[in-house]
């Protein structure tokens, strides 16, 4: 390529933004599939599990197409290994999410009656601060312009510790979740206990991913 | 038709060719920035390459043209035969031409310089031995084309650095941009203006000391200031709240910006560059008019005027399609940035055009874009082409040397 222009090659940071977005499409899904769970709407919960392994295969896609892009003569203004644990973390999320909608899946479950008002806590806070990790992602493109300084750097910054927060705020109603879960009695089977349980622990995990998306991107300012 | 009319005329064909495929080729490269970042229209850009192109060569062109036709060889190697020195400098016109066609052709992205400079040097050694090249300079020539990049690449980034600090990471960007910008203005017209009027006019017989020269420059700078202000202050302005918005409207400013830096580009390309084609061609002219080397003679400006015009016509006819492929690629190269790795490479070509020193433009370029990519301006940079750029580098010497040698030695075996 005689011209100048082979020097610049396609950024990376682009179909990043386009990859949270299949994320997103996944996490906003959350709160329909909860809610056909409690209203016993079994098909619903199919429909819409279907979607999210959709969405989640349409995320692995980009992915890989990311991944091939980042060849080895390319030169990033941060470091790849950090950008390639982004990607991944942007990633889990989404196989959290598909996880979830396969727990669901693997028995018509009754969602217990004590339980009700904590879950829809724990995911309203957990699909709440998912979505501001997205809305994170896709100020790179901005973050990039700013050349990782000034205001959109704080914003970041801000946005980080703000999941940092709700991390823990998400771990304290799971505790609060899982205490009301164990504490239930007959007739709630052992099998359902453990299924709801594992429910509980892949929410927080979505929360974990969360966080570890805003850690990485502080570490992409302050490298 | 007598032979040395006939050798006039090959070698004046020799260098417009030359030029010509300087204008279609390098200058798609001098302004790749302005175009890829979408500060001017292939069009525009075509437009200001040819003006800016054509006041470089002629103004400025003369110190590294020197270098080309007599810097390079021992002049008393040729004292016996002059005319085997004419016969060279056409032998390496031809061959870089046919080097560059090559090269074209496998799409490498060569330097015109590295041919032409490989060539004389090629039909030196075999002329006269290695004692027919000035060592002292041909060193620094090839350190310069080490250092130029170098330098593009620590200008670029400590302008890039300058800017991100004073515009780009501040509260509020676009004031901030609305306060500097003139100023960078001011600074580009000032070098250029100076570089243009000091020496420069010297051929137009208006010579000024460096004092006059600097106080004219500054009255332009004056003007390109204050007409910036003027035009900038019409700009609306974005709350900083929305720190995308501002950023679009900084990145605006950097546009008008790169106007002038894609002038000053293309201005110092065509100072370094027309010496490619002219200094063999003047060689020639001062040899076949004085049956003898002479060495103190100026370089006369129709040589110059010669070589800026093929320069402009290869631009036009040919250069355009060029850069109207780099017009439609979608680059990630913003203004800010652009104006970076312009202003730097910009500056390194035209110092060493003062200094008479051949170098590669498109080089000094790739090493500036890759200073802006140190200070983390880019989203991505292809570092692969480094590595294209040093094995041309490596292959194009020797091979324009060993074909100037072959044409030259063809030259002296069937004519006189």
């Amino acid at each position: 390529m005689r011209s100048i222009l082979s020097m610049f090659a396609q950024s990376p940071f682009k179909p990043l933004t386009g990859h949270i977005e299949k994320v997103r499409a996944c996490i906003k899904l959350i709160e329909p599939l909860f809610k056909a769970q409690q209203a016993m709407d079994y098909a619903g919960i199919l429909d819409i599990s279907e979607k999210i392994i959709r969405f989640e295969h349409e995320a692995d896609i980009i992915k890989d197409q990311i991944r091939s892009q980042i060849s080895k003569t390319i030169f990033l203004p941060v470091d790849k290994r950090d950008f390639d644990r982004l990607l991944s973390v942007q990633d889990d999320m989404a196989d959290a999410v598909e996880d979830l909608a396969v727990l669901m899946r693997i028995k018509n479950l009754i969602t217990p009656e004590p339980v009700i008002t904590v879950l829809n806590k724990l995911v309203d806070h957990v699909v709440e601060n998912a979505l501001k990790s997205c809305d994170l992602i896709c100020e790179l493109e901005t973050l990039l312009e700013a050349s990782f300084g000034g205001k959109e750097a704080e914003i970041i910054e801000r946005g980080s510790r703000e999941l940092a927060h709700a991390e823990w705020e998400s771990d304290k109603i799971q505790f609060t979740l899982a205490q009301k879960l164990f504490a239930l009695e007959e007739p709630l089977l052992a099998a359902d206990l453990l299924l709801w349980n594992e429910v509980n622990k892949k929410l927080g995990g979505v929360s974990d991913k969360a966080e570890m998306i805003g850690k990485v991107l502080r570490i992409f300012i302050s490298k | 038709m007598d032979l040395n009319t006939f050798l006039l005329g090959f070698a004046i064909l020799a260098c417009v060719y030359m030029a010509c495929n300087i204008g279609a080729n390098d200058v798609a490269n001098a302004m790749g920035t302005s175009v890829g970042s979408k500060a001017l229209t292939f069009r525009q850009a075509v437009m200001v390459a040819a003006v800016a192109e054509f006041l470089g060569a002629v103004l400025v062109g003369g110190h590294v043209s020197d270098t080309v036709r007599k810097g390079m060889l021992d002049p008393n190697i040729f004292t016996d035969q002059p005319l085997h020195l004419v016969y060279g400098m056409i032998a390496a016109l031809v061959a870089s031409a046919i080097w560059l066609h090559l090269a074209s052709y496998l799409g490498w992205p060569v330097s015109t310089t590295h041919a032409v400079v490989g060539a004389i040097v090629g039909f030196g050694v075999i002329a006269g031995g290695a004692d027919a090249i000035n060592w002292v300079k041909m060193s620094k020539i090839v350190a310069s084309w080490f250092i130029s990049p170098a330098m593009g690449a620590v200008v670029a980034y400590f302008m890039f650095r300058f800017i991100s600090s004073q515009i780009l990471e501040t509260r509020n960007p676009l004031l901030n941009a609305i306060r500097v910008v003139p100023y960078l203005v001011f600074l580009v017209l000032l070098i250029l203006a100076n570089a243009m009027i000091y020496k420069g006019l010297k051929n137009l017989s208006l010579d000024l000391s460096f004092l006059e020269s600097l106080l004219i420059a500054s009255g332009v700078g004056m003007a390109g200031f204050v007409l910036t202000k003027l035009l900038i202050s019409r700009m609306k302005m974005v709350p900083s709240q929305n720190i995308a918005e501002q950023y679009a409207a900084t990145e605006k400013i950097f546009k008008f910006l790169q106007i002038f830096t894609a002038f000053y580009v293309a201005f110092a390309h065509g100072s370094n560059d027309v010496a490619n084609a002219v200094g063999p061609l003047a060689a020639v002219v001062a040899t076949l008019q004085n049956g003898a080397i002479e060495s103190k003679v100026i370089m006369p400006l129709w040589i110059l005027l010669l070589g800026g015009t093929g320069i402009v016509f290869g631009l036009m006819i040919w250069g355009s399609k060029v850069m109207e492929t780099i017009g439609k690629k979608i680059t990630e190269i913003t203004p800010s940035r652009g104006f970076c790795a312009e202003f730097a490479a910009a500056t390194v070509v035209l110092v060493c055009s003062k200094m008479g020193l051949p170098i590669s433009t498109t080089h000094t370029l790739v090493g500036s874009v890759i200073g802006v990519g140190m200070a983390r301006g880019l989203a991505s940079l292809n570092i692969g082409i480094i590595k294209v750029i040093f094995v041309s580098w490596v292959a194009t010497v020797p091979f324009t040397a060993v074909l100037a040698m072959i044409i030259y030695k063809l030259f002296t075996f069937v004519l006189p």
